[in-house]
């Protein structure tokens, strides 16, 4: 299936858009690099480069010595600003604690979300980062892009920002670290109106979402997840954009089971593509792994000799339901018991696919760790049918989000109200019933709260008739 | 949409606090107009904060709602 945009794409011209010139990209060598020394003395912050992986204060190193050799009007913010922001790391591992500021009054015109506002507290020694504000750009679904569209933002960055930047924050967002306040509307205006690229999400409202590969590139995606987080993500701008939320909000679509985004553990509403009707068997093949023919796991922990593939060792006692066995020479599946943990398929991909059936789970309420401990989200809806214009899921965000924004106390995950409330409390409000996976653990308490709706002929009862079989 | 405005108004240069949660704002307006519904409140705040007299403050997890100019550390 051919990549079909959505809205007619605008062509990127690099060689229009470029700010800088082949020699001023590469204005330093590696000679140069081994004698720089930034312009504060960071015995500490250096001593993270000795460890054994890539560090990002060898990378900032590189970005304040080209930025140093690049001419004065050839910046729009200071020239020393990847200096200034290690001297103040420096000065945080000597006091044990943070010198930038929490929060401020920062944003594009119209948007409440986007921007994060630093300032640092201590200007006077670091003068170039006294305003240090972080953007929020909302990456492409599956974040595949052209060459040119990455040159061109790392020219607008390095012109209008530090040209620190990370791919990708958290979330998902392509982070730019630290300009001034005077760019912000700027680099707004040329990332918006030339690069046909917004700000992402931040604060008290939807954040960016975020997706798998999906059917871009992977063989297991059971649901489109592009499209699905395209979708879901024009629909709610003005969720994305002004903040009226309890606290934020977390969006994220993996295509199976394998989870590649943790929607799981990181979403407040978890999107997890599956399928309801029976893993598809290929016998012969199931055969070739069985002869060797065919590496397992796609060939991948090749690092050591495992010994020949034992796949009753394997898959079949590693099947957490115990819901294998072969039977003639013939892998046999009970599907209903199958969990779709996807161990068996990710082994054999080329005997064993998803089913047809596609769709996806959808769970509730995964957070980070700030009140009663970092919870994994609930399965909530165990499949959901999933077309554009996906009218069903959006019509169960709707619900939730009515019962979140009213019921949410201040700073209230979606998760912390569930718990306070009740899961069941939560199903009611979306209209599901309660399933016995989502018991945790049997009762502990002997007391059942009914409610009259619940108990048959409700709390009225003929008095009479109850007494003609009771004495009093 | 224009009471709604008023009442964000008087809750923002009343309120003690220089910066306050939407929800808080949200249960100022529905105190003076009982049954305003929260879609037409964030609607009307924001028109409010394209007018510029609403600011947005955000700590980058949490934002809140200020009056332009009272109280808050702003930028120069
Ligand atoms: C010989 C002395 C006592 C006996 C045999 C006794 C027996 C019981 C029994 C069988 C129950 C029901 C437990 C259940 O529903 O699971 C109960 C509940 C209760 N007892 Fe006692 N009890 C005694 C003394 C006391 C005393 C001295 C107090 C208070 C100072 C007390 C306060 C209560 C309360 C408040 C409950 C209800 C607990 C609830 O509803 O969860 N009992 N008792
Ligand atoms: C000295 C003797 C007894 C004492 C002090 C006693 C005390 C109590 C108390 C305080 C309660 C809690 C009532 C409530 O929570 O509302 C209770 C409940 C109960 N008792 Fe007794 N009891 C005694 C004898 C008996 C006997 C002989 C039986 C059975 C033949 C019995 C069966 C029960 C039952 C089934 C309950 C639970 C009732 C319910 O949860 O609705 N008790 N008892
Ligand atoms: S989550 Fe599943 S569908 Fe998405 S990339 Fe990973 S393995 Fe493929
Ligand atoms: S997907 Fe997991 S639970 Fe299902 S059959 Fe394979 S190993 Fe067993």
């Amino acid at each position: 299936m051919a990549f079909e945009p959505k809205q007619p794409q605008k062509k990127l011209k690099y060689e229009e858009l470029r700010i800088y010139t082949d020699e001023e990209l590469r204005n330093y060598t590696e000679e140069e690099l081994k004698n720089f020394k930034v312009k504060h003395s960071i015995p500490d912050v250096e001593e993270l480069e000795k460890g054994p992986w890539p560090s990002f204060v060898a990378d900032a190193k590189r970005e304040a010595l080209h930025r140093k050799k690049l001419a004065d009007d050839r910046v729009m913010i200071p020239k020393d600003v990847v200096e200034d922001l290690l001297g103040q790391l420096q000065l945080s591992f000597d006091d044990g604690e943070t010198h930038w500021k929490h929060g401020g009054i920062v944003g594009v015109f119209g948007y409440g979300g986007g921007v994060i506002g630093r300032y640092s507290d201590v200007p006077e020694k670091f003068p170039s980062i006294a305003h240090f504000h972080t953007l929020r750009v909302n990456q492409v679904a599956s974040k595949f892009y052209k060459t040119d569209f990455l040159r061109a933002l790392c020219d607008l960055w390095e012109y209008r920002g530090s040209g620190l930047f990370n791919m990708h924050g958290s979330t998902g967002d392509i982070i730019l670290l630290g300009t001034t306040t005077e760019q912000l509307e700027p680099i707004f205006y040329e990332m918006t109106h030339e690069l046909d690229q917004d700000l992402g999400g931040s604060g008290s409202n939807l954040r960016t979402p975020s997706c798998c590969v999906g059917k871009a590139r992977c063989e297991f995606a059971c649901i489109d997840t592009q499209d699905l987080c395209y979708e879901l993500t024009m629909h709610y701008q003005d969720e994305l954009h002004r903040p009226a939320f309890p606290y934020k909000f977390k969006f994220k679509f993996d295509g199976c089971p394998n989870g590649c985004v943790a929607s799981i553990a990181r979403a407040d509403m978890s999107v997890i593509g599956t399928w309801r009707d029976d893993i598809r068997i290929d016998q012969e093949a199931v055969q070739a792994y069985i002869n060797g023919e065919i590496l397992p796991n796609g060939g991948a922990h090749r690092g050591r000799d495992w010994g020949k593939f034992d796949i009753q060792k394997e898959v079949i006692d590693l099947c957490p339901t115990r819901c294998m066995w072969m039977e003639d020479g013939k892998l046999k599946i009970n599907n209903r018991e199958c969990n779709r943990c996807m161990h068996c398929i990710n082994v054999m991909p080329r005997a064993l696919r998803p089913g047809e059936d596609t769709g996806a789970s959808i769970l509730f309420g995964a957070k980070a760790p700030i009140l009663e401990g970092a919870q994994m989200s609930v399965l909530t809806i165990p499949f959901m049918k999933l077309e554009p214009p996906y009218d069903n899921l959006k019509e169960l965000i709707d619900k939730v989000w009515d019962w979140w924004m009213e019921e949410g106390k201040n700073r209230e995950r979606l998760g912390e109200l569930i718990q306070r409330h009740g899961l069941w409390r939560f199903l009611e409000v979306i209209g599901v019933p309660a399933m016995p996976q989502m018991v945790k653990m049997p009762r502990a308490n002997p007391y059942i709260y009914w409610k009259e709706e619940d108990v048959p002929g409700g709390w009225d009862r003929d008095i009479n008739d109850y007494r003609a079989r009771h004495k009093r | 949409m224009e009471d709604i405005k008023k009442a964000i108004i008087e809750y923002a240069e009343s309120s003690k606090k220089s910066k306050f949660y939407f929800k808080d704002m949200e249960k100022a307006v529905q105190n003076k107009i009982p049954g305003a519904k929260s879609r037409d409140i964030k609607k009307a705040a924001t028109e409010l904060v394209n007018e510029g007299t609403l600011i947005y403050f955000s700590t980058g997890s949490t934002t809140m709602y200020g009056l332009k100019g009272r109280g808050i550390t702003e930028d120069k």
